[in-house]
Order: structure tokens, then sequence, then C-alpha cells
């Protein structure tokens, strides 16, 4: 059986499909174009930040404090932007802003050997709270409109930043594949102790992780800039659960090891697209987070039965393996006081 | 009956003046205060097969460990083809072309085969590709390199490893217990591909407990007790009685003596506590046995042999065990470790830490959990959990502060003690006791064995699970010897010699000459 039909990303995007099609048959508006592209367009920001979470749960690790990161970033863009700082530079300095915010879970986590959570849930207060600190509080309003042109642009009829997320998630995927170093972040995740007794860079390869999460948060952030005009002080509140999710959904193993940014991708869509189905259906918003939830513990619970599955057939086989040795082992066959 | 011995393979070149591969000097090594090396000499050479033997805790895995870098020694030389080095990573050790094979294979499970060699290479990709895949077809591994690395079979998943070693240019092998989990099939092929590797000039360290391997494949055997070398010979100049006369402690005749000349528990009446008829399960097959009020019966075993499988099924912790367990006349079909209780069954288990205490809480609260109940109608009586707790401090001579000391604070032993006194507040009448006395020191070894005296005295049936023949040989009224997950050997105290059951817990059987 080839590793394609067994992945999980492609249970995800059939499911997709289903939901597309179910909710198309209810509401045929659902299948217009323009509403898929609307899909895609507002599961952008979620694409990038859980393909930023995945490199950390791909090391067994898990960061909370991207969505924090994404809203430091937005901040730090509105303010230089405000301040008349030129576009480009504006944005190198919330991918800056975004990468050492990452870099410092990475030390805290590599070096300090906080636990994961615990470091990146103290990072997560630190962040909101520098927002707060940075702005007095207020929202960013009347940014400038040269950012907001990108969200609009539409290159051979998609939008520009559909283009820029679908090239990061192809570039990722091919360095995930053909990178030599990137196959340390499964192996780390895979199996610390192996990995350690390989010559594996345990520690440059997690550092690695998070400052990645990092980075993806701040492109994240660019976006988030553009597609909404302003920052309120919630930018990338609840980002990084649904981006755990997304993850989860799509295949990516908390017990670290397996995933890709297909993962990523698949299940940030689908959970954009239940929001989407569910305004289709007239559900009253207040409904999303419930069924997101909902979904993403039965997507748990299956994958749950299914490895429990596979491990009772791994015992049942080293069972019969031992079974085979009593038969044959001379050693133990034939005695009897 | 002596087992036939295979006379094993001559190594193609052998002479008195080639220059071993690695040499080690007087290795010293202690752990806490405790020296578990004491003056190790040991030497490899190209092409050379040879066996490390040894009980549990005899120091071959901390040898070999320091061999591979996982170690460093208090004292001693390592010389590598006549260059003194030291290690202090398993990387250094892997340059030098040293690469131990752990007994579970340090394998990725879900990166593919091939990944999983090729991971943390420092070589050209293709290169290493062609390599491999020589390697591979020399040694005979024939997994597809695509599959993930999960779904090989132990035996592969060890080739896998030692193409890995092979890869890094290995000249030495280490290779600890590989055949444990292997079928007699797969031990074969083991073999012949370690004779492969022998004649290419790589010198393997082979860690069995398995003395007809052993004879049948190695070239030379040490024999390790105690954390020195105390025979080592050409397998040629050895038989197994020779081997396992070399594993007993020196004072084993004289212990022998003196058991016999003490009485057997008197106190043992007929009424049967605990009775097991043939329970199987995954790690054991067949296992039936009985214990009587006030005996101590002694289940005695390497590591691997079963023996805590059992216990465990036996309280009802393996929902795959099949068979009967009879406690107090009462049939436990579908019994749980609380119901085990409730008849009358308690079970100290092994790893106290894991599973027989709460290290971060005031050690009262261990001792009287599985009674709470008792204590009070409806809310906790504080003065009746201390008067329990108080009662159980003196018997047991428990050194502590004060009652709600936190338990991880306290030593070894007193953590034993503590988890004892949890098993007898429930007053069982059957008390599995597995590896009572690991890690505890001299002296509260001498009152845990005091204790099982005593509550063998007042009429309860002891199940003493322990890798150190001695104690089961010195406590135990009746002994059993598993090997392999079955129970190979019964025997009365009176008819038990060290060096049998030494013999038994290694696979052999019978020798009339022993």
């Amino acid at each position: 059986m080839s590793r394609i039909w067994r992945s999980r990303e492609l249970l995800v995007f059939l499911l997709l499909i289903v939901l597309l099609l179910a909710v198309g048959l209810i509401n045929p508006n659902f299948w217009r174009t323009r509403s898929l592209m609307h899909i895609l367009n507002s599961s952008l920001i979620l694409i990038l930040v859980s393909i930023g979470e995945m490199f950390v749960i791909l090391t067994r690790g898990i960061d909370v404090s991207v969505g924090a990161i994404l809203g430091l970033s937005a901040v730090i863009l509105g303010v230089a932007l405000n301040a008349g700082v030129a576009l480009p530079l504006a944005v190198l300095l919330a991918l800056i802003v975004s990468v050492l915010a990452g870099m410092v879970n990475a030390v805290g986590v590599t070096f300090l050997r906080v636990p994961p959570i615990i470091m990146t849930l103290g990072t997560l207060g630190v962040y909101r709270g520098l927002m707060l600190i940075i702005t007095g509080g207020s929202w960013i309003e009347t940014i400038p409109t040269n950012i907001k042109f990108f969200a609009n642009w539409h290159v051979l009829g998609v939008r520009f930043f559909i283009w820029v997320t679908l090239v990061i998630v192809i570039l990722t995927t091919f360095l995930l594949r053909r990178f030599k170093k990137a196959r340390y972040l499964y192996a780390v995740g895979d199996n610390e102790e192996g990995a350690r007794l390989m010559d594996i860079p345990v520690k440059k390869t997690l550092f690695a992780a998070y400052t990645l999460a990092g980075l993806f948060a701040g492109i994240a952030a660019i976006i988030f800039v553009a597609q909404i005009g302003f920052v309120p002080m919630q930018a990338g509140n609840g980002q990084e659960l649904r981006a755990i999710a997304a993850d989860v959904l799509g295949g990516v193993n908390l017990a670290g090891g397996v995933g890709t940014p297909l993962s990523a991708l698949v299940g940030a869509i689908f959970l954009t697209a239940v929001d989407s189905a569910l305004v289709f259906l007239k559900v009253p918003g207040y409904w999303n987070n419930a069924v997101g939830g909902a979904i993403l513990l039965a997507a748990v619970y299956l994958d749950y039965r299914v490895r429990m599955a596979v491990a009772a057939q791994q015992r049942q086989a080293r069972a019969a393996v031992r079974k085979e040795n009593n038969h044959l082992n001379p050693s133990t066959s034939e005695e009897q006081t | 009956m002596a087992k036939p011995v295979t006379p094993p393979p001559g190594r193609s070149s052998q002479s008195p003046n080639e220059t071993p591969l690695v040499e080690l000097k007087n290795i010293w090594k202690v752990f806490a205060g405790v020296p578990v090396l004491k003056g190790i000499n040991l030497n490899l050479m190209p092409g050379e097969i040879h066996a490390l033997l040894g009980g549990n805790g005899s120091g071959k895995s901390t040898t070999m460990k320091i061999l591979s870098g996982l170690y460093v020694p208090e004292r001693g030389e390592i010389f590598l083809g006549g260059e003194q080095k030291v290690f202090h990573s398993p990387n250094e050790a892997h340059k030098n072309g040293i690469y131990m094979v752990p007994q579970e294979p340090h394998i990725f499970p879900h990166l593919s085969v091939e990944e999983n060699l090729l991971l943390g290479l420092d070589m050209d990709p293709r290169a290493a590709r062609a390599q491999v895949k020589q390697l591979a077809k020399e040694i005979g591994f024939e997994s597809s390199f695509s599959e993930e690395a999960g779904a090989l079979s132990i035996a592969n998943q060890q080739l896998l490893e030692i193409i890995r070693g092979l890869l890094r240019k290995a000249q030495i092998l280490i290779l600890d217990e590989p055949t444990s989990a292997l079928t007699f099939r797969e031990v074969e092929n083991l073999f012949k591909r370690m004779r492969t590797l022998s004649q290419r000039g790589i010198g393997i360290f082979f860690i069995s407990h398995r003395l007809n391997e052993v004879m049948t494949i190695s070239h030379r055997i040490s024999v390790l007790r105690e954390g020195r070398i105390v025979l080592a010979e050409p397998t040629t100049e050895v038989n197994s009685e020779k081997l396992v006369r070399a594993m007993l402690p020196a004072d084993a005749e004289m212990r022998d003596m003196k058991r016999k000349m003490r009485d057997s528990h008197d106190q043992i009446t007929d009424e049967v506590v605990l009775a097991v008829k043939k329970l199987s399960s995954d790690a054991f097959q067949d296992v039936s046995f009985e214990v009587r009020a006030g005996e101590v019966v002694g289940l005695a075993g390497l590591v691997g042999a079963g023996r805590t499988e059992v216990a465990e099924a036996v309280v009802g912790l393996d929902p795959n065990a099949r068979g009967d367990v009879i406690i107090k006349g009462k049939d436990t079909k579908k019994h749980d470790s609380r119901k085990s209780q409730s008849l009358g069954l308690v079970y100290v288990p092994e790893d106290r830490h894991a599973h027989g205490i709460f290290l971060e809480l005031p050690s009262l609260y261990t001792m009287t959990a599985t009674i709470l109940d008792r204590l009070g109608r409806f809310l906790l009586s504080r003065k009746q959990e201390e008067a329990v707790g108080n009662d159980y401090r003196q018997q047991l001579s428990i050194k502590m502060s004060s009652l709600h000391q936190i338990a991880k604070t306290l030593s070894g032993g007193n953590q034993q003690k503590v988890v004892l006194a949890k098993a007898l507040a429930s007053k069982p009448d059957v008390i599995i006791l597995d590896e009572p006395t690991r890690g505890v020191d001299a002296s509260a070894r001498q009152d845990v064995y005091h204790l099982i005296e005593q509550l063998a005295g007042q009429g309860v049936g002891i199940l003493l699970i322990s890798s150190e023949l001695e104690e089961i040989v010195d406590l135990s009224d009746r002994i059993l010897v598993m090997y392999q997950g079955r129970i190979i050997k019964e025997t009365e105290r009176t008819g038990a010699s060290l060096q049998q059951v030494m013999a038994a817990a290694f696979g052999l059987q019978g020798e009339a000459s022993l």
C-alpha cells in the first residue's frame, strides 16, 4: 500500500470535498467559484500559522504563542507604517520581530530546558502584553492603503496572497523532502534519544523549529494587516489553538515525527470551510467554534482508534513470534524435569 | 544430560602477535558511591566474536556502555589499535569505529528504511545510497527501502542498525542481547551474518543470556560477576557447567550448606491461598503454581524471562491473560487489581517510582492509599490514618522525620518500606513482592528480609520475585525458575542449590553433573 493512500492529508481532503458537495447541494450558491475562492482567501493566515506550528509539533513540542507573535508582528507593522516607514522596510521589521520572538521561545526550550508548553504559555502573555504596551491599548487604524492594495491585487485572476501562500507551501514541502537537515525535524520528534545517538544536532534542530514557527506567524501577520486594514488588539487571538487543530486534523501527530505542510494546508482549509459552510447553511455564527471543536474531536478520536488497532496488531505479531520461538527453539522444547 | 555443544568455527586468521582492535585495561566505574566495575580487563581481536556472560547487574552492559561512549570510566584506559582513547559521547565512539546495537534498536519508526540509514551520515547521498545497497546485499537485508522502519520486524531493525554501524566504518560491533526477541530461524540468520562480518575482520562483542547460543557462535567467552571478569577462555575450552559455576557467588556452597541445615518454615499449612492454573499471555505460556499460607515461593529467572508479566496477570493487570487464578478458593475470572485486593492478594511492583508510591505527596498518603474507605465514616479521620501510619512506621522501622515527609525525600530503602506498608495495610493473605530489594541499601535489605520471614510466620503466603538468586534461594521454601516465558524448574528449598537454580535461569536443564 503506498503511503499516499494511507495519508491523513488525502482523507481530510476527501472529507473537504464531501463537505463542499453536501453544502453545495443545500445551497447552490456555495459552489460558485467566488465563494470557494473566498474560503481559500480567508484561510491563508491560518495555513501559514499552521505550517509554522507544524515545525514545532514535528519535534514533539508545542507552541501556543504563535497567535501572540502574529499579533505582535501586526502591531509592529502597523506602527511602522503609520510612522511613515517605507513598506518593504516595515515588512522586514515585522518579520525580524517575529523571528526574534520565535528565538526567545527557542532559547527557553533548548537552552534553559523549559517545557515547551510552559515556555510558550509564558511568552504568549509577554507578547500580548507588549502589544498593549506599544499601542497603549488602542487599535491601530488609518493604515496606509499601499499595503491594503496587495490584498486585492489579482494576478492571473487569482489574489496575489493566494499565490504567495501557494509558493510557500510548495517550497516548504520541497525543502522538507529534499533538504538534508529538514529530515532532522522528523528524526528528533520520532525518536529523540535515537537522534542523539545518530549524531544529529538535536538542540539546533529544536531551535530552528521554534524560530520557524515565529517566522511563519510573522508572514501571516503581514497578510493579516493587508486583508483587515487595521490592527485590533485581539489580532491573532486563539490562532494558536486553531493552528494546532488544523495540524492535527490534517494528520500532524502530536507525538512528533509525522506531518507535512500539506497536512497544515488541508486542515486549515477544512476548518475555514466549516465556518463558511455554516454561514451558507444559515447557522448562526456563534456555532462556529463548537462545530469546529466537535470535528476536531471526531478526527482525533478516529485517529486514536486507528493507532490502537495498529498497536494491537503489532502486539499480536510479536506474540506469534514468541510462540514460534517456543516451538522451534530447542532450548525450551526438550526439557522437563 | 548435558546439552550437545557445537564446536565454534575457528577464526580464519588467529595469531598470538596480532594487535587487538580494542583493549580495556583496569576499568573502574562507580555509581552513587557503589563500584559496579572493579578493574575490568578485556580485549577484542580482529574478526573475533567475543561473548560476554553474566547475571543481571554483573557489569557487562556497563562495560559496553563505556566502550560505546555512553559512560566515562572513573579509572582505567581504553586502547584502540594500540592508541589510548577516552570517549565522551557515542558520537566519538562512532568516529573511532565502535558501534553498539542496543537491545531495542534505535530506529525512527515513521521514517523510511532508507531515511533511517542515511540520517546523520556525513556523506554524499548518492555515494551513501550506493554503499547502502552494497551492504544490504552482502548482509542479506531484504526489506524494501521505502517501507516505514516501524513496520520492520525486530530482526530487520537489528540488521538496519548493523548496516548503520557498517556505514560508519565500524570495526567493532557491540550486539546487546540481540537474540532475545528473535525467532529461532531469525537467530540462525543473525549468526550467519555475524560469521560473514567476522570473516571481514570485524570484531563483535556479543551479549547473551543463552548459553547454547554463546557456545555456538563465539570464539571466546568472558564471564563477569560483581564487576569483575571471573573467567575468560576460548569457547573450545569451556562447557556450560563451567560457565554457570563461574557466574555463581564465591560463597555459594557455604550458603547451600547453611540453608540445608535450617528447617523449613514450620508454619506452612496446607491451605492454598493462591493457585494459578495454565496462565498464558503474550509474554509467557502455561504457567501453573500454588502458594500456601505461610509459605514463601521464590520466582527466579533473568530479566525478561516473564516474571513481572506473570505477576501482573495474576493480579489482573493483563487483559490478554488466559487461564485461572484462584485466590483463597475463589476463581477470579475477569478480575482487576482492585478485586484481587479485596480477595486478599496484593502486588508490590518492581518499579516503585512508576507504580507504587506517590513521590510528591506525604509518605502517609501512600501508606493508607488502599484503605481510605476504612478510615472514618464519611470524612477521612486524620487520627485513624496517623494511627495506621505510626503502626507501620514502627513495625517496619521506617526512618522519616514525620509521617508527612514527602516520599521522594526518603531514601530508597525507606521508600520501599512505605510501599510495603501500603501493601500490608490492607491485611493481605497473599502478597507478591517484585524485586523488593532493588535499589535498597544493605541494612534496609535486612529489614525487608526480616519482614518477609515475619509475614510468613503470620501465615501470609508470599510470592517473591527477584533477580538475585541468593535472595531467592535463602528466603524461599519453594523455588520456581522461569526461562523465556515458562516455568522450567520447581524445587523445594532443601533440594535447591544456587548452581542448579542459576543453570535453570540460563536455560540449562536436568544436568545431573551439576
